[in-house]
């Protein structure tokens, strides 16, 4: 199946923030009003019910002057993602389509892919059941993946009205920012392609006209050290362990039969131990 | 959410019968199609294919008809005895007849001849329309850029089909699309292509709760339809004789609400 990837040229973000109202509007996420945070940006970070955030940098270029940086924040979809890694009941998993989605039956709320995406991109949600007792689960932007499935772009994507956002087949978007970046280049001297290879690149692949520090991304993540400690070796040594386990038991059992009935034939009376 | 009613089969095997198209298409010479340079019936909305002089290939459009029906057979084995009986009662006379029949849309002479030779009412038709086509679409393509605009109810500039099929480009341009011949031309966004009626109290959008990538422009003024689909939203874009199958659903909501997709046939 062809890759897909989402193509965000943040040198196009007039920051109408129509991505977050679509996002809202198609997933059908609660709004989350928030008190003025000293800024333009209505909301810190993406959180488990607002799951694209359009951030306002406030930057001070070379030149020593303002420069108001917009950015769509949402779920990277990493290719070798940190959060499929550590989920332990394989909740969080990767489609046909390269993106990462979570699958609500099976997520326990552990909250691991919260603590180890590298973005800052997973939260939880907090539920009530019919008891009203509390559960959490999991949840993040999904590329609209049930849109894609139907053959329609992310939500976020289709109401872009400036172009900077788009959405197709992955080497064509890498090809469309390395246009972009040769283009751009002369205005904005930093500008790179933010498609980072820790984490074996992503499925949102970013212009940005600033170094990713400034726009508050790592500039190299990678799959944390202890996931991949905790998914590779814990767990099969685990697994195998659990398997020993169970060898014992079954061979304990076996052996107790054995000798139970060896037993049986010499006391046929029964009493005393079947050891 | 689901983007069309029609099954996957069917979607496939019109698939394989556009793509059947395409190939006799690429076979014939560009020269099949001399256009007629009649400025002033092409004005008046006569179907430039019906102006020019095609150089149709009678035994290529019976081959065709021939490698059509073994498709069908392919898929539906209980079809191959009638398609195969079709094969018999074909001969250059008959063929010529066909593709003017065809062109002209004749219903009631395909329905005859289904009746006279015992065959499934659809059949003639379907097999003769599906032949035509790629002559139809070799037309389009010499004649395409220059459509720029249709004329109100005379249907598609090239072959005449009545309008009903638009969709939504850049900046949300309204072309309209023929998905017989695939010829498109633009049309102002707020417009009847019936009647060129252009007043907005009387232009009205239908559309179906959950599928927001389509409407039905109606107009209260003529009664007629254009399904407009914005497949900007669409990963892919498909070709608009597919585009049309699968939004067949929107001809159904607008024909039963009483309007319809134009008088020019």
């Amino acid at each position: 199946m062809v890759e897909y990837a989402k193509y965000v040229d943040v040198t196009k973000c007039d920051g109408c923030r129509a991505c977050m109202v679509s996002c809202k509007n198609w997933n059908d996420l609660p709004a989350e009003p928030q008190d003025f945070l000293g800024s333009n940006q209505s909301h810190a970070k993406v959180t488990a019910n607002t799951w694209n955030v359009l951030s306002f940098i406030e930057h001070e270029n070379s030149k020593g002057n303002l420069e108001y940086l917009f950015r769509h924040s949402a779920c990277f979809h990493c290719k070798e993602a940190a959060c499929v890694k550590v989920c332990p009941e394989e909740a969080l998993h990767y489609t046909d389509f390269g993106t990462v989605v979570i699958n609500d039956e099976k997520c326990v709320g552990c909250g691991y892919c919260v603590q180890n995406c590298p973005f800052d991109v997973v939260s939880l949600a907090t539920y009530k059941d019919k008891h009203g007792k509390e559960y959490k689960k999991a949840q993040k932007c999904t590329m609209c993946t049930d849109r894609l499935e139907e053959g329609m772009q992310p939500a976020c994507v289709t109401v872009c009205h400036t172009g900077a956002m788009e959405f197709g087949e992955k080497d064509k978007m890498i090809q469309k920012a390395e246009k972009r970046l040769a283009e751009i280049k002369g205005k904005f001297p930093n500008a790179n392609i933010y498609n980072p290879a820790g984490v074996g690149g992503t499925h949102a692949i970013y212009v940005l006209a600033e170094k990713p520090s400034v726009y508050g991304l790592p500039e190299n993540p990678k799959v944390p050290t202890s996931a991949v400690i905790w998914k590779d070796y814990a767990q099969p040594i685990g697994k195998m362990m659990l398997g020993a386990t169970t060898m014992a038991v079954i061979g304990a059992y076996i052996s107790n039969k054995i000798f139970y009935k060896e037993d049986h034939g010499h006391d046929e009376n029964g009493g005393g131990s079947n050891e | 959410m689901k983007k069309s009613v029609v099954s996957k089969e069917y979607q496939n095997l019109q698939k394989e019968i556009l793509l059947l198209q395409e190939q006799w298409k690429q076979s014939l010479s560009p020269d099949t199609v001399k256009p007629n340079p009649d400025k002033a019936g092409i004005a008046a909305g006569v179907p430039a294919a019906a102006l020019a002089s095609i150089d149709f290939d009678i035994s290529l459009f019976l081959q065709w008809i021939q490698e059509v029906g073994e498709l069908l057979s392919r898929k539906n084995p209980e079809l191959a005895e009638m398609l195969g009986r079709v094969q018999g009662l074909l001969n250059e006379e008959t063929g010529i007849r066909w593709i003017d029949e065809a062109f002209a849309l004749n219903v009631q002479y395909f329905a005859s001849f289904a009746e006279e030779n015992n065959l499934d009412g659809w059949i003639p038709q379907f097999l003769a329309e599906t032949a035509l086509r790629p002559y139809l679409q070799l037309t389009a393509e010499k004649f395409q850029n220059q459509i720029s605009s249709g004329v109100p109810g005379t249907g598609c500039p090239v072959c005449g089909e009545p309008v009903r099929l638009a969709q939504l480009e850049g900046e949300g341009k309204k072309v309209i699309n023929c998905p017989r011949c695939l010829a498109h031309w633009n049309e102002k966004r707020l417009s009847c292509a019936h009647c060129g009626n252009s007043d907005h109290e009387t232009i009205r959008f239908l559309t179906v709760e959950g599928d927001e990538s389509s409407q039905i422009q109606v107009c209260e003024k003529c009664k007629g339809y254009t399904k407009v689909i914005d497949t900007r939203q669409f990963i892919s874009t498909p070709s608009s004789a597919m585009l049309d199958l699968t939004t067949i659903h929107l001809d159904f909501v607008a024909q039963e609400n009483g309007y319809t997709p134009g008088p020019s046939r």
